[in-house]
């Protein structure tokens, strides 16, 4: 008996592990069956990658916020100010496109000092530091921009006369595939070889799973945390980026809305090949389970405004299988 | 090989109000493995400790080879080659690593580089488990998976990685199976072959002692005993009386009242989990009954079982010749049980609230008025405790958090008494109590018998048990040894079965 209920949890793990990638072949199967090659075609594949690009990003900034068990409500609108500062740099200033992003990497290192500050100076927990940091983002970020889009052919904030009038092709290409699938690929790639293949990753994980065992065996808990908010910041500052490039401006609040989908993404990831905790090829797979049932279903005409009911759907069974599985004690 | 000498010469420590190591003068040589054993609070632990690097407050001296060492932090004594596994292996795993990055974690911290070479970690993590001769456990699953034997296995490999001479396992069979406990002694023994290393081993299980080590040492209050050499003429029996030995400092006699009929019992409970196995028990009506046992065996687990804290597996909860479905703690109080918790700022009170809170939160009901809590009413009810309880506290609306320990437990058991429930089943309920306090609550625990309502009565402190109860169950192991008339026992008797020792009278 007892070799049976072993071999069950042993089948349960498996399943649990691969669930995700399950249900993504699942989705590919489904909706190619259903239409044929509308949905699995060349162009509809790049569709999806393409769509999934900007979650991804934001997930796997999550990620590494949340190996060291740490959590960030804030990095949407900090990601918009992120794009605030790139198209400004750009246009207002008519800064090259490189330094553009350089600018808009170091803004965003810089406003996430004060998220550090308050997580590891003030003590607060991580959720409500950020909470709190989310209207802060949000009020600074509109200041700075006057309350409208940065865009072009729209005056600067103070009513100048831009120095740019249009956008470089170079710009726009940042958005457009090949190169936001790259970009994308790439992200999960660094993260993936952070994480997994450095120390520095395997001791944020090891704060993730037991904080004070890692502090007993003399990791600098504080050090590591605040390193895991730098890299996060990075990866936010190229969302950023990614959304302006992809709208051509940027507008007001344009990155808040992808907080949601990033962490679903992360949490539907968690699991994957029995990783249990935040890790890049789930985060992957998780954004890309997202955004391939986004497609399938608007492809077989379910219609959009339904479609957040079926993300939750996703982030609620994956829970499900993180969390009832967990033995209670 | 040449032998290595650890020793402690006149350490005290002092904790507020208690002396938890007096005078200590102790040595282990490599080669050796050593049992140190002791009732609860005998100060094993915290000698334990003090090797550890855990208790830098000590006073005397500890020398490694006959020269003084300074152990203030636990890397102190890392670095000389003591090693401890605590009993607690949760605390220092991490669950969410692999086997591997578990048993290299300190070197991973130590050596610097920032590649993490995964091939080496594994090999080198294999290799410190085959050491110990282990090749069932797998160094890449992650260590959530283990049993907790494995888990333990992987902490005593992380300990040989480094340094290690003197290994400290802190009650590591407490939680073990049998077979599994077998195969802990299998790696012991062979290691202590094979390296120049001291196994110290503290253990409730005198059996085991017997089995496993060469020497014994006796510790009681805070004091060495004795050391004596394990032989095949040492008893059981013998190591009881040393670590007894004691008289009754405090007495507290139960006062005599009408004992009725069985109002509570259990048939065969068994929890899910075997934290608990085939348990039964009764209580009379006016009766008082103690629950008695070392620490981990399993008396806070049946208390929590019966009010549906942990999930029974098989068996019977009768109350008033009721079977009880119980599912969670909500249940059981809607059922006329109560608990008063061991740990009571995390479970007994809500610290963070005041006497008056407390004292209602049970039964809020009875101070509602269509649902609305009913602020004179639940005053009033408070007033009326905190004066017949003795609670020393300012006024009703103080915050539990800033009375004593004693004044909290009394807080905690004035909460079931407003909610007048049938069964009382008290967990501890002295611990880190003065005794002025101490009286108190024995007092109530009285009037509560003497209502005829059941009392279950879980304490490690024999002496109390003796005092206060009836009629006392010995657990050990998750089982109940024996079932003991509190007239006709002694000290000695409730220790001999808290240790494992087998009744004759198969069935009592």
């Amino acid at each position: 008996m007892n070799t049976k209920t072993a071999n069950q949890r042993h089948v349960g793990r498996f399943l649990v592990s691969w669930a995700a990638v399950l249900a993504l072949v699942a989705c590919f199967i489904a909706f190619t069956a259903l239409k044929g090659s509308a949905f699995m075609s060349m162009s509809n594949m790049t569709n999806i990658l393409r769509a999934m690009a900007i979650t991804t990003v934001f997930g796997i900034a999550a990620t590494v916020t949340m190996a060291p068990d740490g959590f960030d409500m804030s990095a949407g609108t900090l990601a918009s100010c992120s794009a605030y500062a790139f198209v400004s740099a750009y246009l207002w200033f008519g800064l090259n496109l490189g330094l553009s992003i350089v600018v808009s990497i170091v803004t965003t290192i810089v406003m996430y000092q004060l998220t550090m500050l308050l997580i590891l100076v003030c003590k607060i927990p991580d959720m409500l530091a950020t909470c709190s940091l989310m209207f802060v983002h949000q009020g600074l970020g509109q200041w700075y921009i006057g309350g409208g889009a940065v865009s072009t052919g729209m005056r600067t904030s103070w009513g100048a006369q831009p120095a740019r009038t249009q956008l470089s092709p170079a710009f726009s290409a940042i958005g457009r595939a090949p190169w936001i699938i790259i970009i994308m690929l790439a992200c999960v790639g660094v993260a993936f070889v952070f994480l997994n293949y450095t120390k520095h990753g395997r001791f944020l994980y090891a704060m993730g799973g037991n904080k004070e065992a890692a502090k007993l065996s003399g990791i600098n808990i504080k050090k590591y945390r605040y390193m895991a908010g730098m890299i996060t910041a990075v990866f936010i500052a190229i969302a950023g980026i990614l959304v302006a490039s992809r709208g051509s401006s940027a507008q007001v609040m344009c990155c808040d809305d992808y907080l949601m989908p990033s962490l679903a993404a992360v949490f539907v990831g968690r699991t994957v090949g029995g990783a249990e905790k935040p890790n890049a090829l789930g985060t992957l797979v998780g954004a890309g389970l997202i955004s391939t049932l986004e497609n399938g279903l608007t492809i077989v005409a379910v219609p959009f405004y339904v479609l957040p009911a079926v993300k939750g759907a996703v982030l609620a069974l994956a829970l499900v299988a993180a969390y009832a599985t967990k033995k209670e004690d | 090989m040449d032998k290595i000498k650890l020793e402690t010469r006149h350490v005290s420590i002092e904790f507020p109000g208690v002396k938890a190591l007096d005078d200590v003068t102790f040595e282990v040589e490599t080669g050796e493995i050593r049992a140190v054993v002791g009732a609860n609070g005998a100060g094993k632990s915290t000698l334990m400790k003090v090797l550890a690097g855990a208790n830098p407050g000590y006073t005397g001296d500890v020398l490694l080879n006959g020269e003084v060492v300074h152990l203030r932090l636990p890397v102190d004594a890392k670095k000389l080659g003591i090693q401890i596994v605590y009993q607690e292996v949760d605390t220092a795993l991490v669950p969410t690593l692999s086997v591997a990055e578990n048993i290299m974690l300190n070197e991973m911290v130590m050596s610097g580089g920032n590649v993490m070479n995964w091939r080496n970690t594994r090999s080198e993590a294999k290799k410190a488990l085959e050491r110990l001769h282990i090749n069932n456990i797998d160094v890449r699953t992650l260590v959530q998976n283990l049993t907790l034997a494995q888990k333990q296995m992987v902490l005593i490999a992380r300990a040989i990685r480094m340094n290690c001479n003197f290994l400290i396992l802190d009650e590591p069979t407490a939680p073990l199976s049998n077979t599994e406990t077998e195969e802990l002694f299998t790696i012991v023994r062979r290691l202590l072959k094979q390296e120049n290393l001291a196994v110290i081993f503290i253990s409730h299980r005198l059996d085991e002692i017997l089995e496993i080590c060469e020497k014994y040492t006796v510790m009681r209050n805070g004091k060495i005993i004795c050391t004596d050499p394990v032989t095949p003429q040492t008893t059981t029996k013998e190591i009881v009386e040393k670590m007894l030995g004691r008289s009754f400092e405090e007495n507290f006699p139960k006062e005599a009242c009408p004992i009725g009929e069985v109002l509570f019992h259990t048939d065969h409970l068994t929890e899910a989990e075997g934290r608990i196995t085939d348990i039964s028990i009764n209580v009379k009506r006016g009766e008082i009954v103690g629950i008695a046992g070392l620490v981990g065996a399993g008396k806070s687990e049946l208390c929590k079982t019966i009010f549906g804290v942990y999930r029974k597996a098989e068996g019977d909860i009768v109350l008033d010749d009721k079977s009880l479905k119980i599912g969670n703690p909500s249940d059981a109080v809607r059922q006329r049980i109560a608990l008063v918790p061991e740990e009571r700022r995390k479970e007994g009170v809500l610290v963070n609230e005041t006497v008056t809170f407390n004292l209602s939160a049970a039964c809020l009901d009875k101070f509602c008025t269509a649902s609305f809590v009913s602020r004179r009413k639940a005053n009033a009810n408070a007033r009326e405790y905190v004066e017949s309880l003795g609670i020393a506290t300012p006024t009703i609306h103080q915050v539990v958090r800033n009375l004593s320990g004693g004044n909290q437990q009394k807080v905690a058991v004035g909460k079931w008494l407003a909610a007048d429930s049938d069964l009382y089943i008290f967990d501890e309920p002295t611990k880190g109590v003065d005794v002025g306090a101490k009286q108190d609550i024995f007092r109530l625990i009285n009037e509560i018998a003497k209502s005829g309502k059941a009392v279950i009565y879980a304490s490690c402190e024999n002496s109390e048990l003796l005092s206060l109860t009836d009629r006392i169950y010995v657990m050990y192991s998750g089982r109940i040894m024996a079932e003991l008339k509190t007239s006709e026992t002694s000290e000695d008797e409730i220790m001999f079965y808290s240790v494992g020792g087998k009744s004759e009278k198969v069935g009592a």
